[in-house]
């Protein structure tokens, strides 16, 4: 369906327009200006800023340069959440752009993972379609493939090619004929108000009756609180790439479509916005 | 990484292939290892497997337990390891030599005395905490082990580090594909203080 294919491009070129500005406390020998960029929110933050690195790099000495990290209102962002899952948790009610503040001193130990090359953020983000296959299909679509076919999703991705990377992802997304869908959904739901920092459960999408699972359907079985009851305020906004699919959504069809290119679905739950 | 009981037959379960793990606090990062492809099991099972695993280390001192989760039946095995690292020099009437070894701390301190006077000056002696976690992964319904290195002020060791240290068996396929034998990832809520779902 045409309209389907549509949403796999907004998806994945959806942008968030942000302002990087040098934490004050670093030492530079002129001053910083800040560093504006639109972020794909299907990436990672440390794939996409290297530009942002070399422009305050420019300002500094090299002895007081050490691995770079990224904060939020004092939150260390986590450079291997995809970009788009951080900004719904963390910054989706408030005004844009998004701000953003870099370091370069005193790296939270306690808070982040080191990312010491691109080829750990390949390894993660491989590691991670390697587990959403593992649900979806025992990893058998995942195994099949070669080599070349799972450097050309890493590929896709770091060098923002929707093509390159849909020419082998679409096998990731595809079912046998006789089931209704995957044998599992990879999902992972966060909210800032737990201590946890992500709920991930097995879930199928088709009922024992042959019905399809719905995006509410999941809620209600793994995260019962972040629902309204029936005739209850509603408290919460359940987000996927900045919107709110509505409850009734098929779940098949969201992991189908509003995946992240890690083949998982990353659910946040917010506060709803007071205004 | 020091030997482990291994699991009671009539269970065989393969040597788990490689993750990996840095950091400290709730963040850390950690390896994980993974079994062999065909040896699936449900949740219930690799309880069964971990409680005889732990009897049996409780049964020749090698130091595993097992922690049930807040509020649930699911729990993981989980063991902490210390290892020393002495950079001695021995010296011997007459000849002296310089040994670099790495040691479990009981066989350090069991190591016999000559009679004849040695001096034994440690430099630079560094204890590292290995953290071992067996955790239950409901994605790929294996066990996964997560280890993760660290000096005693919980500073972690480098990558490099880790991967000097790695057994001789696994060396050569770790050195050829560093990253895909290793997984650096966060602890799975499983395994943090909170309860956690797979």
């Amino acid at each position: 369906m045409t309209d389907d294919k549509d949403v796999l491009r907004d998806v994945w070129f959806g942008r968030i327009p942000t302002c990087f500005t040098l934490y004050q406390d670093e030492i530079t020998e002129r001053e910083a200006e800040p560093y504006y960029l639109l972020l794909p929110r299907v990436s990672y933050l440390t794939l996409v800023t290297d530009k942002v690195k070399k422009h305050f790099q420019k300002v500094m000495r090299q002895e007081d340069i050490s691995e770079i990290w990224f904060e939020y209102e004092g939150t260390p962002l986590k450079w291997h959440y995809p970009i788009g899952l951080l900004f719904d948790l963390l910054a989706s009610s408030s005004a844009l752009p998004w701000n953003i503040t870099v370091h370069f001193k005193s790296f939270p130990e306690k808070d982040l993972l080191h990312c010491p090359s691109k080829d750990a953020i390949e390894a993660h983000f491989m590691s991670c379609v390697k587990e959403a296959d593992a649900l979806k299909h025992k990893s058998q679509v995942i195994n099949e493939m070669q080599k070349k076919d799972h450097k050309q999703l890493w590929m896709g991705l770091q060098n923002d090619r929707f093509d390159q990377f849909w020419a082998i992802n679409r096998k990731l997304m595809e079912y046998p004929a006789e089931e209704n869908g995957f044998r599992y959904i990879p999902f992972r739901i966060y909210q800032t108000t737990t201590e946890r920092p992500f709920i991930q459960k097995l879930f199928r999408p088709v009922a024992a009756d042959g019905q399809l699972h719905t995006l509410g359907d999941l809620l209600k079985d793994v995260c019962p609180s972040a629902v309204a009851p029936e005739d209850g305020e509603k408290k919460n906004q359940v987000m996927i790439h900045g919107i709110e699919p509505m409850l009734e959504t098929p779940l098949q069809w969201l992991s189908e479509h509003l995946s992240y290119p890690d083949n998982f679905l990353h659910i946040s739950i917010i506060p709803q916005p007071t205004d | 990484m020091g030997t482990s009981p291994r699991l009671p037959s009539p269970m065989p379960v393969a040597p788990p292939a490689l993750g990996w793990a840095t950091g400290s606090g709730a963040e850390r990062s950690w390896l994980s290892f993974s079994m062999e492809e065909d040896e699936f099991f449900g949740e219930k099972t690799f309880q069964h497997c971990c409680a005889e695993f732990i009897r049996h280390s409780q049964q020749i001192g090698d130091g595993w337990e097992w922690r049930t989760l807040k509020d649930s039946s699911e729990g993981y095995m989980c063991k902490t390891h210390f290892q020393i690292k002495p950079e001695t020099l021995m010296s011997h009437s007459g000849a002296s030599a310089c040994v670099q070894t790495c040691l479990p701390i009981e066989e350090a301190l069991e190591l016999p005395l000559d009679d004849s006077e040695v001096t034994e000056t440690t430099t630079g002696s560094q204890v590292i905490k290995y953290e071992y976690h067996v955790l239950y992964s409901c994605s790929y319904q294996v066990p996964v082990l997560y280890f993760r290195a660290s000096f005693l002020d919980g500073r972690p060791l480098a990558l490099k580090d880790i991967w000097e240290r790695i057994h001789e068996c696994y060396k050569t396929r770790l050195l050829q594909e560093p990253w895909d034998t290793i997984t650096q990832q966060s602890l799975p809520p499983q395994a943090s203080p909170s309860p956690a779902h797979c």
